[in-house]
């Protein structure tokens, strides 16, 4: 009977949380003419599942997504390998300028981005990394990087050094303990940096849209982005599209949870 | 090459934060001191006249008074209600929490983007389902023009936000909590400590250093958000919520004044660094292991 | 293990980005507007020019309004971005007078194609000695009238602004007897500060009143003239209630959802209003007549101008194809294409002489209207600082005089001094 009281107000406070969510998807199956009307409604005599098929008739929406997948898997990547080496080397190594370099990385999320993107757009002009994929997987990872620096940082320290020591008495080179030993340990510590980076790059909007240009390289977001013009406001298929969008998202971290927590509670938290 | 190993495996991730830092900071520092205009045409050096149009800007001074309570206030109150619900989960309620623990973090994953229109469209005062509720209630008797008032619009961008960010601040209370050794516990109860006492003098302590860094990274994230602003109210109405981030754009891409666009950039980029150096200061640095 | 992975993605990567070269000439079309139907004209027009230009490849993209300027500065001033694209008409001040666009009266056959145009739009693409674009879409800004609502009140819809203030006095009122007003006279857009700036310019025109003095040094609209254009408004709002109180937050989407439910009466619109009401309530039924005059001035009533704004499509000044986007442009403007702008809903109104007096126009529902209005309408000045003037200066002091924050008087003087500043380059 005690669990009851506490188990009731979670399912009232999740009931607010999933509210936004509800009504967009409410909205995702009405046609326009019964999307914002006078008094609200949650149901509509003509829901059906139409602009969820109307979507991808109005944009190409199937090119769109797997754009971002592209884009956000690879962000991923890059980030956990470059982030993997710069956190082992503050991890364990102690060497001249390490504050420095951690502050550094601290600042590089400092700049607003509306200020960072007109040179940044001037430099893969420069490269011809515009309108391409590529460039925006390199410029998702550059931004990603600080935080999964940290992260990493935490969860690298948080792995006693004696067991790679151990590792290296019995005989393994440098290279093999850090494959062997330690990279299996941080395993919860990468899927949790996995995952932040996965979602940071799936929804960001600001730089994909401005360093995207054609349809063959748009991202979800910016397509999503799409349906509200100057004129038309297409809000049914919008919340069909940004219902769907947040499901592989949803998948991943609902994959992913348990070694998340377990990393996070391994790791960044000391 | 043991000496060099710690900078080679550092030096791909400088490359990278050289071109998203460095590379725009020294644009921006640069063409702050230069008339850089797309109205009045790319002149020469006008030494420090954009920072002083800047602080001059009435707009300016409105915009960062709105920036740093927003910042501040929305990410206290997140990091409330994340260590809230982290509580809440961590009652051991059997493997429903499990699912509330899923509903809870699903804010996270939404766009922001989409979270933003979403709650433009809950709040619009006549087809909004929440002043349809409040009627209904009868909590209030006319409908509130929540993103048309000044007074209430940047409150609701900020429970957007809100809504948004504190599944952040949950799941890393919630780690936290969890790696909380049992024995503080058990002692402390040997001892006849109060729930409120142990929730004092043990969670909070073994909390802090989570708290410092989501605090910081809350407030600095905050600050540089763009998104949430633009898409519900754009800065209105009537500059009332108008933020840094979103007058970057004003002076960048409306006035096409990018010398002022920039003097603004590094006005604000040395404001977060003062802000973070005092802040780390204030704190322990971190020991590795 | 891993790393294959990042290596065979890399590697996609790569052949993804390098996928996209292409022998001939490929040319950049930036269309920036969403309704299908217009997204459809332009696709059929891109069809027709390269099936009659076997070497040219078309890449017609849309783009979003929203970050217009954004987009459209970050790629002019890297070189690199669209070939050809569709762009406000006052855009020729600012993005021709610093070099972006590429005169187009350089072309041999220009003065051929311009007589084309009716001669007025074709003027507004002109900065300078130079002329910027083609027109494409022409808008007047216009009164429409909820027929629902005033044929039953039995009301004709206003001429003066006596009458616009009455009319929409009376359409204020509570319908379903709560206490509480749920029908409102006048809706504004108040959200997007272009827009809102958009709807008032059209006041202060038909009152006979100059934005800037024709030198475009001076600010010319804290007159006693400028004062009652703004304190129409603040009365209405103030004194009877009759503007939709939550205007503040209004885009296009709020307004039409509240025009299609009934909730409110009139509105200052443009010829894409029919177009966006049809895509929630089609057919739903409105009247469309002049922006109303100031009641002294009703003699004048069939000859003062309106707020015009206009498309246009432009060169941009680095591309590196400027014969063949000239060609793409005319095709995309012959009399054949301007006529779809009569027979079908594109949002705006046809800029060709041919298009605007052909018989298909005579039968076109308001296009007698909308062509008289345009012949008489007045652009925005040609200052490359007015975009700035009207969203940053004009939008915001009439926005707080109309809240109540201060005086009509006040505020069109605090606007003068601020519009004055950017004039004169000290803001």
């Amino acid at each position: 009977m005690k669990r009851a009281a506490p188990i009731l107000l979670m399912a009232v406070i999740a009931a607010f949380v999933l509210l936004p969510i509800l009504w967009t998807l409410s909205t995702s199956l009405k046609p326009l003419s019964e999307v914002n009307v006078h008094p609200p409604r949650w149901t509509s005599p003509q829901m059906s599942i139409q602009p969820y098929i109307d979507m991808f008739f109005f944009l190409p929406f199937a090119t769109y997504t797997a754009n971002s997948l592209i884009v956000a898997t690879s962000a991923t990547i890059l980030t956990l390998v470059i982030g993997s080496l710069a956190a082992f080397a503050f991890a364990r190594f102690q060497f001249a300028g390490k504050d420095l370099f951690l502050l550094v990385f601290l600042l590089s999320q400092m700049l607003p981005g509306a200020s960072v993107i007109v040179p940044l757009f001037q430099l893969l002009t420069e490269v011809g990394l515009y309108d391409t994929l590529l460039g925006l997987t390199l410029t998702h990872a550059a931004v990603l990087l600080p935080f999964a620096i940290w992260l990493l940082y935490g969860f690298f320290c948080g792995i006693p050094r004696e067991v790679e020591e151990a590792a290296l008495i019995d005989g393994c080179s440098r290279l093999a303990a850090l494959r062997k030993v330690l990279l299996p340990l941080a395993l919860p510590g990468l899927g949790a940096t996995a995952l932040f980076a996965f979602l940071g790059s799936w929804n960001e909007f600001f730089f994909a849209l401005i360093l995207t240009s054609s349809d063959t390289t748009r991202t979800v977001p910016v397509g999503i982005g799409l349906f509200v013009g100057e004129y038309t406001d297409i809000w049914n298929q919008m919340s069909a599209a940004a219902i769907l969008f947040s499901v592989p998202p949803l998948m991943v971290f609902l994959a992913m949870r348990k070694t998340f927590v377990k990393g996070l509670v391994a790791g960044a938290i000391k | 090459m043991k000496r060099a190993t710690p900078y080679l495996l550092l030096l791909p991730a400088l490359i990278f934060t050289v071109f998203v830092l460095a590379y725009p900071l020294i644009q921006n520092l640069f063409n702050s001191f230069y008339q850089v205009s797309l109205v009045r045409g790319t002149g020469g050096w006008i030494g420090l006249e954009n920072y002083e149009k800047v602080f001059r800007d009435s707009e300016f001074w409105l915009a960062f008074r709105n920036t740093a309570v927003y910042a501040v206030a929305g990410t206290v109150l997140a990091l409330v209600v994340g260590l809230a619900f982290a509580l809440l989960l961590n009652l051991k309620l059997g493997r429903i929490t499990t699912v509330f623990n899923v509903i809870y973090t699903i804010p996270w994953v939404i766009s922001p983007v989409v979270a933003g229109f979403t709650w433009k469209w809950l709040l619009n005062d006549n087809f909004g389902i929440i002043n349809h509720w409040l009627i209904s209630l009868g909590l209030i008797h006319e409908e509130i023009t929540w993103l048309g008032n000044p007074d209430t619009a940047l409150l609701c961008v900020a429970i957007a936000r809100l809504w948004q960010f504190y599944p952040f601040a949950m799941v890393m209370f919630l780690a936290g909590l969890q790696a909380i050794p049992e024995e503080q516990y058990e002692a402390a109860a040997v001892d006849g400590a109060s729930m409120f006492q142990k929730f004092y003098n043990i969670t909070l302590p073994n909390l802090q250093s989570v708290s410092a860094v989501l605090l910081l990274l809350g407030i600095l994230w905050s600050f540089n958000d763009f998104n949430m602003v633009f898409v519900m109210t754009r800065g209105g109405p009537m500059n009332a919520s108008m933020v840094l981030p979103v007058l970057v754009r004003e002076y960048s891409f409306v006035f096409f004044d990018l010398g002022k666009g920039s003097a603004l950039s590094v006005i604000i980029f040395a404001l977060l660094v003062s802000l973070s150096f005092l802040y780390l200061k204030a704190l322990s640095r971190r020991e590795p292991a | 293990m891993k790393r294959l992975l990042a290596l065979l993605f890399l590697l996609s990567l790569l052949t993804v980005s390098c996928g996209k070269k292409h022998d001939g000439i490929e040319l950049q079309l930036w269309n920036f507007g969403d309704l299908p139907a217009l997204i459809e004209w332009v696709r059929s027009r891109v069809d027709s020019f390269q099936a009659a230009h076997p070497g040219v490849r078309v890449v017609q993209s849309e783009k979003s309004w929203n970050m217009i300027r954004e987009l459209l500065y970050a790629n002019l001033t890297s070189g690199t971005g669209p070939d050809v694209m569709n762009v406000h008409a006052n855009y020729a001040a600012e993005f021709g007078g610093a070099g972006f666009f590429t005169p187009i009266n350089t072309f041999e056959d220009f003065e051929e194609v311009k007589s084309l145009f009716e001669p007025g739009l074709m003027e507004s693409t002109r900065h300078g000695n130079n002329y910027y674009g083609l027109p494409c879409s022409g808008i007047a800004f216009t009164l429409v009238c909820n027929a629902d609502l005033f044929d039953a009140e039995g009301i004709a819809p206003p001429r003066t602004w006596s009458q616009f203030r009455e009319a929409a006095r009376r359409l204020t009122k509570d319908t379903n007897g709560d206490g509480k007003t749920d029908q409102w006279g006048l809706v504004l857009l108040g959200a997007d500060r272009g827009s809102f700036s958009y709807r008032f310019a059209p006041f202060l025109f038909k009152a006979g009143q100059d934005i800037l003095t024709d030198d475009l040094t001076k600010v010319a609209f804290n007159t006693p003239r400028g004062v009652e254009a703004l304190r129409l408004f603040v009365d209405m709002h103030q004194v009877d209630h009759s503007i939709t109180p939550g205007f503040l937050a209004y885009h296009h989407s709020e307004v039409n959802d509240l025009f299609c439910s009934n909730k409110v009466a009139m509105s200052i619109e443009g010829p894409w209003f029919r177009t966006i009401v049809d895509q929630k309530s089609p057919g739903k039924k409105f009247y469309t007549v002049p922006v109303p005059v100031p009641d002294h001035m009703i003699a004048l009533y069939d000859s003062l101008p309106t707020l015009q704004d206009m498309m246009m499509y432009s060169i941009s000044a680095f591309t590196k194809h400027p014969q063949e986007s000239w060609e793409l442009m005319k095709s995309m403007r012959t009399l054949e294409a301007d006529m779809d702008w009569i027979t079908k809903d594109l949002g705006g109104i046809a800029t060709t002489t041919g298009a605007l007096y052909s018989p298909e126009a005579e039968r076109k529902e308001d296009l007698a209207l909308y062509r008289r209005e345009l012949r008489f309408a007045r652009p925005w000045p040609p200052h490359p600082g007015i975009i700035s003037i009207a969203n940053n200066v004009i939008t915001p002091w009439v926005q707080r005089a109309i809240v109540g924050e201060l005086s009509p008087e006040e505020a069109m003087a605090g606007a003068a001094a601020e519009a004055q500043q950017i004039l004169d380059g000290k803001k």
